[in-house]
């Protein structure tokens, strides 16, 4: 397999609203953001806590709604407004849960998979549609298939991402589980008790660079790397060893040298306290002793988890950092916890260096499902 | 396009009343009251596995010790990181989120078990194969429809071309089961089993000493079954042995021509002899491909095996693929 990968549009639905502008507004802002409470009478749980779209209509097929939107805003950012054939690969946790659960269930069930050719069929786009069940790593896994799919010659335009939506089964797993925060989601916090889940798109153009030039694209983000690999240990917890998911990097990074050139990492981090731990201590295997120098930019701190969506939102996010040039500073953290012994800029945004113009985008699963990605920018 | 050859090295099948996937092959339905394949499965923890699971772990483990990759005690032959997992189904793991909806709804989140709930997680199936046998390459869930099973053995093929692994498991699975038949209420048969696939290149298995079953040829995936069709015979126009045809088949026509004389093998609807099989079918078509090129196709011919799964815009699907599978060359 041959031929660079580019992203030539992105877009973004999260629980600050619709499109990249808004979503770059909040990460400088860097505000504490509260979860919601979910307007579902059936909610009924010690920590019915999410972060929500801004959009009331909990009874619609919103990871549907939400992949539409973010996609259109990709693709008018690629300047494809007028296509007709790309391929739609799109990752999520609970495919499209409101149908199935809007009421008490059992009046009618719909297959919950059908996320992408849902998608496609309303942007009226012909083409391969795939969707991807892989769980919370599934957007990371949907944009590692783009990039195998243009580099295979099967697609010449790919969109791919991530979405999901307020899931009531999700939401009472994760409680029943303990593994709700019941303050905010606080990834790498030494008083982090587990995640808060959020809803949300992200949707990337991923194109050959041939393509791209071929209709005058200018200034594309190089898709660098993907990596992929699974722990087969535990059905729900990371294995503590870390082994794997520092395969999925050093993969994505590339051979000998390829650490060096990251100048920012999306961690997975949700605030899980074994989750986050194991994370920090493979990036240090990765980074070795550059480890302090790489900033990492803790998304989930400001948007929560958005469980299949959240590679995909950590890439566009990352190509936001790219074409911006700058690492915004984080949101702040109370107390770091001391094991997680990382870099997580608190006073003000770290510029990236003209030799480390890449962001290195995590994301883990249940079943230890693990996808790393490298997004390049642009020569400065 | 990745020039590499990839083969197939090892079948397995978990359907009531099936034997051996080459009775895939057979006209009759599995009859009487056969033994539940999941009743072959051992050991700890399957209390708390869905039945998809269990059928896909029975598929995939026969698979696994069919094409040489795990030794007597499950755990694998080769380096784990060497094998990647892909597994197609689109009704999975719905019993398990359908009773956690109604038991939240009755009892509130307490009603439900923390045993169960990993099961509710969309890729439950494929992590339970990599667990069991320690599989450390890319692992992935397709739900694509009823494309899916085709779809599943071409990633597999791209996971291999593009370096990500040397040898990928490719399970389909549907399970039957309250749930299921709740979201098809049109349908009266449904399958309940799995089917399971090898694939690695050709070059691994030359090295591992393994005789290949069969070679993928061209896969096509497009609007219309037609085209899908004639994408893949364009590109092998190998007289057609055996055509594994899509469900509910009425209306679909591969062009006549493309397929040349009429396929010796005939035409099988798998759906037909084991119910509608949903995103399991394009690897029960595979493995059934498979065992006829392996063992049933006539000495010294030729054919190639023709599977195409999903009617397009001529059913009611939304796509069709189509794949092709030839005789293993010799080594």
């Amino acid at each position: 397999m041959t031929g660079e990968v580019v992203v030539t549009g992105i877009g973004a639905v999260t629980c600050h609203g619709g499109g990249t502008d808004t979503l770059w507004r909040a990460m400088t802002a860097a505000r504490i953001r509260r979860p919601d409470e979910p307007a579902d009478p059936l909610a009924v749980m010690d920590l019915p806590r999410i972060n929500l779209v801004p959009d009331p209509d909990l009874r619609a097929a919103r990871a549907t709604r939400f992949a539409v939107a973010a996609a259109r805003e990709a693709l008018a950012d690629a300047g494809l407004t007028g296509l007709s054939e790309a391929a739609v690969v799109l990752g999520s946790c609970m495919g499209e849960p409101g149908p199935n659960e809007r009421e008490r269930g059992g009046d009618r069930w719909t297959a919950p998979f059908r996320l992408a050719s849902a998608t496609a069929t309303r942007l009226g786009l012909a083409g391969v549609a795939h969707d991807v069940g892989n769980a919370c790593s599934a957007g990371g896994y949907a944009l590692g298939m783009a990039y195998d799919m243009v580099r295979a010659g099967e697609a010449d335009v790919v969109l791919a991402g991530g979405s999901d939506a307020y899931s009531r089964v999700a939401l009472g797993c994760f409680n029943r589980l303990g593994a709700v925060d019941p303050d905010r989601c606080r990834p790498f916090e030494t008083d982090r008790s587990g995640t808060v889940f959020a809803e949300g798109a992200g949707i990337l153009v991923v194109e050959s660079a041939a393509h791209a030039a071929a209709r005058g694209a200018t200034a594309p983000l190089t898709l660098a790397g993907s990596g992929w690999s699974c722990d087969a240990g535990h059905v729900t917890a990371p294995h503590a060893d870390g082994e794997q998911i520092v395969r999925a990097m050093r993969e994505a990074v590339g051979p000998a040298g390829g650490a060096t050139a990251i100048g920012c990492v999306i961690p997975h981090g949700t605030g899980t306290r074994l989750g986050d731990e194991v994370e920090s201590q493979a990036l240090h295997r990765v980074f070795g002793e550059r480890t302090p120098d790489v900033p990492l930019y803790s998304l989930k701190a400001l948007l929560g988890h958005a469980g299949g969506a959240s590679a995909a939102l950590g890439a566009v996010a990352g190509a936001l950092i790219l074409r911006d040039g700058h690492v915004p500073r984080n949101v702040p953290l109370r107390e770091q916890d001391p094991g997680c012994d990382v870099w997580l800029p608190q006073r003000a945004p770290v510029p990236l260096p003209r030799d480390r113009r890449r962001v290195l985008v995590n994301a883990y699963g249940f079943g230890g499902s693990n996808s790393s990605l490298v997004l390049e920018g642009a020569a400065a | 396009m990745s020039r590499m050859h990839v083969v197939v090295t090892g079948l397995g099948t978990a359907v009531r009343g099936l034997g051996n996937p080459g009775e895939l092959l057979g006209d009759r339905r599995p009859g009487g009251v056969p033994a539940d394949p999941v009743e072959r499965l051992t050991g700890r923890g399957l209390r708390y596995k869905d039945r998809a699971t269990k059928l896909a772990m029975v598929a995939g483990e026969e698979a696994l010790a069919a094409a040489g990759l795990i030794g007597a005690d499950g755990a694998p032959t080769v380096p784990g990181e060497s094998v990647g997992t892909v597994v197609s189904t689109n009704f999975g793991n719905v019993d398990t989120v359908c009773e956690t909806v109604a038991t939240i709804a009755r009892d509130t989140y307490l009603g439900t078990s923390p045993m169960l709930l990993p099961a509710t997680s969309s890729n439950v199936v494929a992590s339970w194969l990599a667990i069991t046998h320690g599989l450390r390459g890319a692992n992935l869930t397709l739900c694509n429809g009823r494309t899916s099973g085709l779809d599943a053995v071409n990633w597999a093929r791209l996971l291999v071309g593009s370096g990500r692994v040397e040898r990928v498991l490719v399970v389909g699975v549907e399970p039957d089961n309250p749930a299921v038949r709740h979201l098809a209420p049109e349908q009266d048969e449904f399958f309940d089993g799995a089917a399971a696939l090898v694939l690695e290149s050709a070059a691994s298995a030359a090295a591992r000493g393994v005789r290949p079953l069969a070679e993928l040829g061209p896969y096509a995936r497009r609007a219309e079954h037609t085209r899908a069709v004639a994408d893949v015979r364009e590109r092998e126009p190998r007289a057609v042995g055996l055509w594994c045809v899509p469900e509910h088949p009425e209306g679909i026509r591969a062009p006549g021509a493309s397929l040349g004389p009429g396929p010796v093998g005939g035409v099988r609807d798998l759906s037909e002899l084991l119910g509608p099989s949903s995103g399991a079918l394009g690897v029960l078509q595979c493995v059934a491909g498979t065992a006829w090129l392996a063992g049933a196709a006539p000495d010294g011919a030729d054919d190639v095996v023709l599977a195409s799964a999903g009617t397009g815009d001529t059913g009611r699907d939304d796509a069709a693929a189509a794949l092709i599978l030839t005789p293993a060359r010799s080594a």
